[in-house]
């Protein structure tokens, strides 16, 4: 399931809802990613997330659907946070369930990298110094390339 | 917000930057005086009575922005690092586009010395061919873009642009989907998001499909390039493209009612 909404979320919520009537899921596995204080800046004061509706749900489904090709799994959950938020606050929920942890880890690190890559998002920095739109970041893309290398060992 | 120029008792004074950090500032200003075609022509042949107009008129902005703190009663003297005045010849409005830009480091800013540098340019083309042509007019003098300071970084947007081409505003946060066409024959309709769309000032607009010289992204590039030179940007850096919300590249082809998309790398997670 994939969401993008401006409304915080609920990881606990969602978890318990990823697993409701489930008897055969071993491991779950959750990501929340958060809105740091500093960034590129310091004093980062809020974030304005924007996307590109349509193809960011498309590109967020392809990149589940990547991850249910390489690991055996059990259920996935996406959200994504667009608009304005502040310092603290969740923008990214990750929730990957497995009959093992090790593909629930994996399939969680995968999906975050893939989106991070990917998914069409862009972030705009409000800082006490100014307004600026995060720059794309060389070690994301590294992560995310990790996957491909190392194709054939995976499961 | 408060007028920095008044103090507690609405007295003009000057503002005590002394304690304010010193920070790398840079303005950006433009306007334009428009002329008659005749005068235009007679300003690029160099057949004016007071000679080489455009180079007078750039020492002219440069002097004033060196100068700013003796015109406006408030502002402070600076060292100016730098100070570039440039010129357009725009036949097509009959008008001549005055572009100023100030550069320091230093501990206040440098916009109202661009803005000046822009007025007393556009002030001296009007005395250098005022023999000729005394309807000339003088417009449009505005900041463009300010960096460094308190304040943070300003960027213009260009919906006041002389020649629109904005057929949609886009909200940050927001994009708008599913716009038709607004033009009849086959068309392509173009989006540009994140900060492509506040550098180029516009969040989309409709191509005819036969003003590509190639029916492809590489051809509408080509199109929107011949169309207003900003779009070069679309050519510089990573820029990426999205044919029908699916990633693509110059090679993609285009067709009538496609969506095409511009954007920078992603920065979502």
């Amino acid at each position: 399931m994939i969401r993008v909404q401006q409304a915080p979320f609920d990881t606990g919520e969602e978890q318990r809802r990823l697993l409701a009537g489930r008897t055969d899921i071993g491991a779950v596995v959750s990501f929340t990613g958060l809105v740091r204080d500093f960034n590129e800046r310091p004093e980062v004061t809020a974030l304005s997330l924007e996307h590109y509706p349509g193809m960011t749900e498309a590109a967020l489904g392809e990149i589940v659907c990547g991850a249910e090709a390489r690991w055996p799994l059990q259920g996935v959950r996406v959200i994504h946070r667009v608009g304005r938020l502040a310092p603290g606050d969740p923008i990214v929920l990750v929730v990957v369930a497995s009959a093992h942890r090790r593909a629930a880890f994996e399939a969680c690190d995968f999906i975050m990298d893939y989106l991070k890559t990917r998914a069409p998002f862009w972030k705009k920095e409000h800082s006490t110094t100014g307004d600026y739109w995060v720059a794309e970041r060389e070690s994301d893309y590294r992560d995310a390339g990790r996957w491909e290398s190392d194709n054939d060992d995976t499961p | 917000m408060t007028l920095t120029h008044l103090n507690q008792r609405g007295e003009a004074h000057m503002v005590d930057v002394a304690d304010k950090p010193e920070s790398r500032r840079e303005a950006s200003a433009s306007g334009y005086i428009q002329m008659k075609p005749e005068t235009l022509a007679l300003l690029s042949e160099g057949g004016l009575p007071k000679g080489d107009v455009l180079a007078t008129a750039r020492i002219a902005g440069i002097q004033a922005a060196k100068r700013t703190h003796e015109l406006i009663p408030l502002c402070h003297a600076l060292a100016l690092s730098k100070v570039t005045v440039d010129f357009r010849l725009d036949e097509e409005n009959s008008r001549v586009e005055v572009f100023a830009s100030c550069r320091l480091n230093g501990r206040t800013g440098v916009e109202m010395e661009a803005l000046t540098a822009v007025s007393v340019a556009c002030l001296t083309l009007y005395d250098m061919c005022k023999a000729v042509d005394k309807d000339m007019e003088i417009g449009a003098i505005h900041l463009d873009t300010k960096q460094g300071g308190k304040s943070g970084d300003y960027q213009r947007q260009a919906h006041t642009s002389a020649t629109p081409i904005v057929t949609g505003e886009g909200m940050a946060g927001q994009v708008s989907v599913g716009t038709r066409c607004d033009i009849d024959s086959a068309c392509v309709r173009v989006k540009f998001l994140a900060e492509l769309r506040e550098r180029l000032g516009i969040s989309e607009l409709s191509l005819p499909l036969d003003s590509l010289p190639s029916a492809d992204v590489g051809g509408l590039k080509a199109a929107l390039v011949k169309r207003d030179a900003r779009f070069a940007k679309l050519t510089e850096g990573r820029v990426l493209c999205a044919v029908n919300q699916v990633m693509a590249l110059d090679p993609t082809p285009i067709t009538n009612e496609d969506e095409v998309a511009f954007f920078p790398p992603v920065t979502g997670g």
